[in-house]
């Protein structure tokens, strides 16, 4: 089979429920052995994009080619998808779960059970095969989840809002296993409310809002269609001292620090406020991955 | 490529042999005849024995003497074997005018204090042929029988020994005169191999009733012991998110299938058991050949079929439903066709062959239970009726598989919201 170079091709793809687009004419193209982030505010169709992907939902128009298939139910054994927080039976033991979604897509007990020991034991569950799901805490079970979804070695990856209410510890111990199996061949694609997330993991990141694809690229090329229009400083007075000062667009107050978009020349602004209180920081920047999609999301959430 | 539909079935399989649902339907049937039994035994051997003094106004002055004789002789009895077993009945003698209201008042006020259990007034025309008067029974207990049935045999009896005496009539003449005859139902006379004639043999009520009866229970017993499982098995799926990481692993189809075969498994494993306790049974008391091989087969056939049937309506349930709540509303019609066989089987076993018989049990969902229930009953209905039934069930199955996969390829991956019979009937009729 020839190598395929892009896991997942969306084209003109648009889906309705009661006549209300939730996805609207979207093209879109996930290059293999990469992270790809989804992002997107609450309802703007990124789940029913990842639902569409996996043939859970079919489009009213367009093509979804999934591993170099239009027929995506074909690739379906080299698909995984962990949806977002549930889908494991409560009562099941951990180790009979997984062996019985494994061997759903096709996997033989004899390859299964060392890639569950592996990964088991990688997320530090060492001898939890025998626990029942629902014995288990928030993060072991969405690490559980992870494991059904990696243990069949699947070419394409796909997870919804993996990392959402995970403690630090185990968010890394998520991270690194992502990237492990990026590493092992396997595509990413993950949605994800966590900004700070996409920006440091995903090679690629694309918005949607409203249905319709809002930003596709890399970090770089994102913030580059912004160029460098962000001033982040730390200021003795804090944000109230920014309050009616001229050319302030927009402030993003962090609490310590301030994001601030300003009208005119950034120096002159640097000294209308050297004169007003003593500046501790004052760098100007790209805007950050969370201030853009504020920018975008923040007109229709008012 | 692995059948998947099975890998499911497995599972399935597993997880409701596991479950507590299978341990409560292997005792249920047990449990159940055994309650029944206990009850029946329970209420023969306790019986109400508390005295039952009771006074007697004879206006006729001939039947006081009699009713204490009888009582006695009833006491006596009662006490047989050391152990009372009935109550004693103490009758004694009351007088008053039949006009006297103010005399019943005080003796009803004496039942009141439980002084006495009842009185009794009998007219002084008793033993008159041309009576239209009526002995008169008075007590504050109307649920007891035993003691106003026993005043009114045994007045009865002694009234018309006095009648044919006053007749010049010999009362031993005329119990002898009027003997009645029974009738003994008998089987058929059989030819044996050998030309001989094998006598026929009376109608025996555990091969005509029992036996019937009880094959009709396990095929309802394993059927609603793992079929209404699936609507608690999809509903979780569906509220849990599981289903979608199914459906990203294998068809809605043979998801369904697997949970259908798996269901028919669970189904089939808890006949084998009660059979093998039922034929146990049959053996022990010497009616092991009233069980036949091809009753056990068209049995293991009909269980099939049901699970199918059912399974595939309550498969549609839970994938039309987001929780078990809104479930409830759709269970009723569900469990009412489950039920129906239990309904009627009463009317089924008194007369196979009647039409009401014959209707119920080509009614497809409830041919498995009630066609099953005729052909154990000797001889058993025309094959044509068999084999309409089995038609008309098997397309019934078909179509309601067919529908449930159509139900079940939509509603399990809908939230929010439960469907209604006309989205159900849209999604059946999508291509």
């Amino acid at each position: 089979m020839p190598a395929v170079t892009t896991a997942i091709r969306l084209s003109g793809v648009s889906k309705k429920f009661n006549g209300i687009p939730a996805v609207d004419g979207l093209t879109l193209a996930i290059p293999t052995g990469s992270i790809y982030g989804f992002i997107g505010p609450n309802g703007s169709g990124k789940t029913t994009t990842l639902r569409m992907i996996m043939h859970l939902l079919l489009p009213d128009e367009g093509q979804i080619e999934v591993l170099g298939s239009a027929q995506t139910v074909a690739a379906r054994d080299r698909v995984s998808y962990l949806p977002e927080e549930r889908g494991l039976y409560k009562k099941m033991a951990v180790r009979r779960l997984l062996r019985y979604y494994g061997r759903l897509k096709g996997r033989s007990l004899a390859e299964l059970d060392p890639a569950i020991d592996e990964w088991l034991a990688r997320l530090g569950m060492d001898g939890w095969g025998e626990r029942k799901i629902d014995t288990l805490s928030k993060g072991m079970t969405q690490k559980v989840q992870f494991v059904a979804a990696v243990v069949s070695k699947p070419d394409l990856l796909i997870l919804d809002e993996p990392f959402s209410g995970l403690d630090p510890v185990n968010a890394e111990a998520l991270k690194d296993s992502v990237l492990e199996i990026r590493r092992r061949g396997t595509t990413v694609v993950f949605s994800t409310h966590d900004m700070a997330t996409a920006e440091k993991m995903c090679d690629r990141i694309f918005m949607i809002f409203r249905g319709r694809k809002v930003l596709d690229g890399t970090l770089q090329e994102i913030q580059a269609q912004y160029g460098f229009d962000t001033i982040r400083l730390r200021t003795a007075a804090g944000a109230p001292i920014l309050d009616g000062m001229a050319g302030v667009e927009s402030v993003n107050d962090y609490g310590q620090l301030q994001e601030v978009r300003v009208s005119g020349d950034p120096q002159q602004f640097l000294q209308q406020l050297a004169a007003r209180t003593a500046v501790h920081h004052f760098e100007i920047t790209r805007p950050s991955l969370h201030d853009i999609f504020v920018r975008i999301a923040r007109p229709t959430e008012a | 490529m692995k059948n998947k539909a099975l890998i499911v079935a497995v599972s399935e399989f597993t997880t409701l042999v596991q479950s507590k649902a299978f341990l409560i339907g292997l005792l249920m049937m047990p449990v159940f005849m055994g309650v029944a039994m206990g009850v029946q035994r329970f209420t023969r051997d306790s019986t109400d024995i508390k005295d039952r003094p009771f006074v007697v106004v004879d206006r006729s002055g001939a039947l006081l003497g009699p009713l204490q004789a009888a009582a006695d002789a009833w006491n006596r009895a009662s006490e047989g074997a050391g152990t009372r077993t009935q109550p004693r009945f103490l009758p004694s003698a009351g007088s008053f005018e039949a006009g006297d209201e103010q005399a019943r008042a005080a003796l009803s006020d004496r039942v009141k204090r439980d002084e006495i259990y009842a009185f009794v007034e009998i007219p002084a025309d008793v033993l008159n042929p041309d009576t239209t008067s009526s002995i008169s029974y008075y007590s504050n207990h109307p649920g007891y029988r035993v003691l106003p049935s026993w005043i009114e045999a045994t007045a009865n009896r002694e009234i018309l020994n006095q009648r044919f005496r006053s007749a010049s009539i010999d009362r031993a003449v005329v119990n002898r005169l009027t003997q009645r005859v029974e009738v003994s139902q008998l089987g058929l006379i059989a030819r044996e191999a050998g030309g001989g004639i094998r006598a026929a043999t009376k109608v025996d009520r555990v091969r005509t009733t029992a036996i019937p009866l009880g094959m009709m229970m396990i095929l309802l017993f394993s059927v609603m012991s793992s079929a209404p499982q699936l609507l608690n098995s999809v509903i979780e799926e569906k509220m849990s998110r599981i289903s979608e990481v199914l459906i990203g692993s294998i068809t809605p189809y043979e998801l369904m299938m697997g949970k259908l075969l798996g269901s028919a498994a669970v189904s089939v494993l808890l006949a084998m058991i009660y059979v093998s306790g039922g034929v146990f049974m049959a053996n022990r008391y010497g009616y092991g050949d009233a069980i036949r091989a091809t009753d056990l087969a068209w049995l293991f056939l009909f269980l099939s079929m049901s699970v199918m049937m059912f399974g595939s309506i309550f498969i549609t349930i839970g994938a039309a439903c987001t929780d078990l709540k809104d479930a409830q509303g759709m269970m009723t019609p569900a469990m009412l066709l489950l039920m129906l066989p239990w309904l009627t089987w009463f009317s089924i076993i008194n007369a196979p062959e009647s039409p009401m018989s014959i209707a119920l049990s080509l009614f497809p969902t409830a041919t498995p239970f009630l066609m099953l229930m005729r052909i154990a009953i000797p001889p058993g209905p025309p094959v044509w009726q068999i084999a309409l039934g089995v038609v008309l069930t098997t397309i019934t199955a078909i179509g309601f598989v067919y529908a449930a996969g159509k139900i079940f390829r939509t509603g399990l991956l809908m939230q929010g919201k439960a469907a209604t019979f006309g989205e159900m009937w849209k999604w059946v009729r999508a291509d």
